[in-house]
């Protein structure tokens, strides 16, 4: 038995398997996190039904001035005018068939725009559209 | 000079590597929830090959103008009121077509309002065969989601564009 190599052990606390549970950790969220590939700052309208957007979809976004981007889902978005939208719609629909399309517009963007992003998609056949949506606010004191 | 220390133990700093990796747990975990990941959703016609033949008699149509006024059937209502005219329409027919049609110029915030009121509606047949047309909560549209529940049959929604109108309406 040796024992008398140290007379004084000092009181640790194993901070070792810290890191180790901390990367874990992160790991998980890594593999759980979809990065948002569209990051236009828009007023989404506001609607009181909200279904969950499934995770691989592409996405428009027009905001109030009527500027437009798309992307795919796999990288991040890019500017189009709504001249390419159709071309956008028609490849997509070709590459990623059954893909959902998620329309992020601002709520104060004129009705015309959005009809011709929805015509194009028709016209491409893509099968569901996702109009993104903020949480109703509550008790608005309109008139 | 202290240099002879016969042996001390090689050790790696690993105390600040938690450190570091708390501060990316917090990084991933903010980036995580600020994605927005809800919407209406809006099944497209499958098959373009048949247009979309919406007899205008047989449909209510409902229009909204640049100022945000709904008018449904050539008569302004408010959005609370669509319900209340809509319901006997839709018991009498249940797949009866309700057509939105926004004008260019009015706001998209508009169109999806009144969406959203629609997509509330359901038509239900009850137990005597009757059917009934009422308005659902979103708790309740989740519940029945969960317990795969029947609610009812949507509002059959169409929101046609310019193209089609000028194409097959007029």
């Amino acid at each position: 038995m040796r024992l008398k190599s140290k007379h004084r052990a000092g009181a640790l606390i194993p901070t070792a398997s810290m890191a180790d549970i901390a990367f874990l950790l992160i790991v998980f969220f890594m593999v759980t996190i979809s990065f948002e590939k569209d990051k236009t700052q828009v007023t989404l309208p506001s609607t009181e039904l909200r279904f969950e957007i499934p995770k691989e979809v592409a996405t428009i976004s027009i905001t109030r001035h009527g500027q437009i981007r798309v992307t795919k889902g796999e990288a991040m978005s890019t500017p189009a005018q709504m001249e390419d939208v159709l071309g956008f719609a028609s490849d997509l629909a070709l590459q990623y068939p059954g893909r959902a399309v998620v329309l992020k517009a601002d709520s104060d963007v004129p009705y015309e725009k959005v009809d011709k992003v929805l015509d194009s998609l028709k016209q491409a056949r893509v099968e569901l559209i996702y109009l993104l949506s903020d949480a109703e606010k509550v008790a608005d004191d309109g008139p | 000079m202290k240099l002879n220390r016969p042996s001390q133990d090689a050790e790696i700093p690993t105390s600040t590597m938690a450190d570091i990796a708390f501060l990316l747990i917090i990084y991933f975990m903010v980036t995580a929830t600020f994605a927005a990941t809800r919407g209406l959703d809006f099944a497209l016609p499958k098959d373009d090959d048949s247009p979309p033949i919406v007899e205008k008699e047989d449909s209510v149509l409902i229009e909204i103008q640049p100022d945000g006024q709904y008018v449904v059937d050539a008569k302004a209502m408010r959005l609370e009121e669509i319900f209340d005219y809509l319901k006997p329409k839709l018991e009498a027919n249940p797949k009866k077509p309700v057509i939105l049609r926004p004008q260019p110029n009015s706001n998209y915030g508009y169109m999806v309002d009144v969406f959203d009121t629609l997509r509330h509606i359901k038509v239900r047949t009850l137990d005597n065969g009757a059917r009934e047309a009422y308005q659902v909560t979103s708790a309740q549209i989740r519940e029945a989601e969960e317990q795969e529940t029947d609610l009812g049959k949507d509002v059959n929604v169409s929101i046609p564009t310019q193209r089609e109108i000028d194409a097959f309406w007029f």
